[in-house]
């Protein structure tokens, strides 16, 4: 049960790095160019600064990839592994408490 | 009764006083105009850290012996595909760039 290396996990990884470095950082710019209440300039200087930080810090950048073979499409969370992993794992009898439904 | 009338008055007084002094016992933020606030996006937990523990560790980088013979074993693939004339091209001179010029 290797972890194959693949390039779009690395890159995956670092922007999972990224993110968590500068989420709190992130989070201030954004609430505090979004109140209303503050001033203009205020507001304006926030917003150029939470356009400064790096694209790869983003959340939204972030994709569940599979761990095993690096698949970015139908990833479940709660296992993270694509349908094609799970389902040869789960046949072998790898993942505790799976067992084929049938009811 | 009038639409002003005496009693929905005393009941929107009695609901404000009450939530004001809810918000002030449990230091709750209001908005009773609804205005936009800040205080949405401040209030949500951090998830930095279990975003970022999505990849397991591979325990294979712990040990330098078995990171090493793989770096060597890359590296002659990767030589035995020069040998043949396989090996990537260079930079610029790729299929796409090739075709873009």
């Amino acid at each position: 049960m290797s972890v194959c290396r693949e390039n779009a996990n690395i890159r995956d990884n670092h922007r999972r790095l990224l993110a968590e470095k500068f989420e709190l950082r992130r989070n201030l710019y954004k609430a505090l160019c979004k109140d209303t209440s503050l001033p203009d300039e205020l507001r304006e200087e926030n917003r150029y600064k939470l356009s400064k930080l790096p694209r790869n810090s983003s959340f939204t950048r972030i994709r569940n990839r599979c761990i095993f073979s690096g698949r970015g499409r139908s990833v479940y969370e709660t296992f993270r592994m694509s349908r094609i992993v799970f389902r040869a794992l789960a046949s072998k009898g790898m993942l505790n408490g799976v067992k084929k439904a049938s009811w | 009764m009038a639409p002003g009338s005496l009693k929905s008055i005393l009941t929107a007084a009695v609901n404000t006083g009450v939530t004001e002094a809810r918000a002030r016992i449990f230091g709750h933020v209001l908005n009773p105009t609804g205005l936009k606030s800040a205080h949405k996006i401040l209030r949500k937990k951090l998830i930095g850290e279990k975003v970022a523990q999505w990849y397991p560790h591979d325990i294979r980088k712990d040990d330098p012996l078995i990171m090493e013979a793989e770096e060597k074993e890359r590296t002659n693939k990767l030589e035995m595909l020069k040998r043949r004339g396989k090996g990537p091209p260079k930079k610029g001179q790729g299929k796409r760039s090739k075709r873009k010029s």
